[in-house]
């Protein structure tokens, strides 16, 4: 039993990294973007903590583990097509943030595989790396670099980004001394630079003000016109609805319900009555 | 093909980019907000060296048989302190980057390297000072200077070792820290940096076993080598000491150190986002 679990698991290690060679394996008509089969995760919770050496030593005796496995996800599998604007909600806790965290290699399946094709950019927070110590124009390099782009290729950008984030009399002040808004608007001006085949985005429409949101709303619009893959956490049914061509309802770990944007909300906005 | 956390991944593009913003990153914050910047980078070893020149030459009054005995000391603490900052940083690195870790997917030893490569720099320019003192006291230049570069790879090799095996095992056990201080308290006197190794072989009956066990030590065999072809061919080395049989102890534990530490430093990895 062990043994081929074992033998799962590395599989799903080796198609995780083979980013750049999934290509050939589709012969479907429409390519996926995106294949996910029997996703299993679980975490362990602390239950019981050793206070000391002693305790640690009797509770490892008396054969108690200290820790109960929490299913995060249990058996999850589904595919994303190219071209595909797809929306997954859940309540907290759901698992939703830990599926985009293995969707973006950031942590490991137990079993199953992801198959990725195409280049990947997850945006799991903005404004990743930002260090409040260096100045507004260090960050942008910083966090470039984390996005994968060289000190060149940001050269040729920084001029746009630092426009649309309205920071230019700023960008050599410590980012310490930035507001929080202005902080969020320096990160997403760089983000939306970012071009990946497909897109991960995790709640990043929570933060700004109303006309941030408009921009937001904006930048969307046009992910979804020019065709772009992108996978999007999120509370909001009104970004499901305006947005999504498909939705995934994850409750305890599982896909509650998949497909049409609509019934999906509804579906998500029935789980309190 | 499989390339999991492998070699290949240094060469590609992406990971050399962040590895070298990165290192740009750290050493422009590590003497953030001092008035003296980066001269602390020169002025801390000088300053400890002058503490244990005072102390240890002057009031003890060791190493008078030795010719040039200030810059060997001298390049001793360099040394040193160039091995304490590195393991040092690179012990802490994948704590400190948890936030990275959590939200971004990239080979985790990138973060490893980036916070050694400070300590790399801060070596190459007090190896500097080493050399303008050596010159300044009378050292001839010679040919084999060259060798010192392939004996600070060597001691760079090994910290990377250390702080891969301990920097994986510190994500879930914190206590590493606190431990890998006081141990390298006791390995400062394990090693010849203050006292000349001569002093312990005259000590007792034992003496040539003692500093047998001593020169075992790679980090004690490279001060000792360095001191050699820099300073003064006057240095004892292990390569003198040591029995045949036992001469390439040192190297091979420095590789046995970092193939341990690599290996499970890989295997290690995968959880470091969930753990830290």
């Amino acid at each position: 039993m062990s043994k081929s679990r074992k033998k799962v698991t590395k599989c799903s290690t080796n198609n995780i990294h083979c980013m750049d060679n999934v290509h050939t394996k589709s012969s479907d008509s429409t390519e996926f973007a995106i294949k996910a089969s029997h996703l299993h995760k679980s975490f362990r919770l602390p239950t019981e903590r050793a206070a000391g050496l002693k305790q640690a030593i009797f509770n490892w005796l008396k054969g108690v583990k200290g820790y109960t496995e929490q299913k995060v996800l249990d058996d999850v599998s589904f595919e994303i097509k190219k071209g595909e604007f797809v929306g997954i909600v859940g309540r907290n806790g759901s698992g939703k943030s830990t599926l985009l965290k293995i969707l973006a290699q950031i942590y490991y399946p137990e079993q199953g595989s992801v198959e990725i094709n195409g280049t990947l950019v997850p945006f799991i927070e903005l404004g990743v790396g930002f260090n409040p110590e260096l100045t507004g124009r260090e960050n942008v390099y910083l966090n470039g670099a984390l996005l994968g782009f060289s000190h060149k290729e940001m050269d040729a950008m920084y001029e746009e980004i630092v426009q649309f984030a309205e920071l230019e009399p700023f960008m050599d002040a410590k980012l310490k001394n930035y507001s929080s808004g202005m902080q969020v608007r320096l990160a997403f001006s760089i983000a939306i630079r970012a071009k990946g085949d497909i897109l991960i985005l995790d709640e990043v429409l929570a933060v700004g003000d109303a006309a941030f949101q408009e921009k937001c709303n904006k930048y969307f619009s046009s992910l979804k016109g020019s065709k772009q893959t992108v996978i999007l956490v999120t509370h909001s049914m009104d970004n499901v609805r305006q947005f999504c061509n498909r939705a995934i309802l994850i409750e305890k770990g599982k896909i509650a319900t998949e497909g049409n944007p609509e019934t999906v909300a509804k579906a998500y906005e029935g789980l309190w009555d | 093909m499989v390339e999991v956390m492998g070699i290949p991944h240094i060469l590609c593009r992406k990971n050399r980019i962040l590895l070298g913003e990165l290192v740009k990153t750290d050493f422009k914050l590590r003497y953030q907000g001092s008035v003296l910047g980066y001269l602390w980078a020169v002025l801390r070893p000088l300053l400890t060296f002058a503490i244990l020149y005072i102390v240890f030459a002057k009031l003890l009054r060791m190493g008078n048989d030795i010719p040039h005995y200030p810059v060997y000391l001298l390049t001793g603490t360099v040394l040193w302190s160039f091995f304490t900052e590195c393991t040092g940083q690179g012990i802490q690195a994948i704590v400190q980057r948890g936030d990275l870790l959590r939200k971004i997917s990239f080979p985790k030893y990138i973060v490893v390297v980036s916070a050694t490569a400070t300590a790399l720099i801060n070596l190459a320019i007090n190896l500097c000072v080493v050399v303008i003192f050596a010159l300044i006291n009378g050292v001839s230049l010679s040919w084999s200077w060259f060798v010192v570069p392939f004996l600070v790879l060597e001691l760079y090799t090994l910290s990377l070792g250390i702080s891969f095996l301990l920097g994986a095992i510190n994500v879930k056990y914190r206590d590493v820290t606190s431990i890998w201080d006081v141990l390298i308290q006791a390995l400062f006197y394990a090693i010849p940096i203050i006292y000349p190794l001569s002093m312990v072989l005259e000590s007792s009956s034992f003496g040539l076993t003692a500093a047998r066990i001593i020169m075992l030590n790679p980090i004690a065999q490279v001060i000792q080598d360095v001191r050699y072809n820099l300073i003064t061919t006057e240095t004892i080395t292990a390569w003198e000491i040591l029995p045949g049989s036992l001469q390439m102890v040192p190297i091979l534990l420095v590789f046995l150190v970092l193939a341990l530490a690599a290996l499970f430093f890989r295997k290690r990895s995968k959880r470091f986002a969930e753990e830290v």
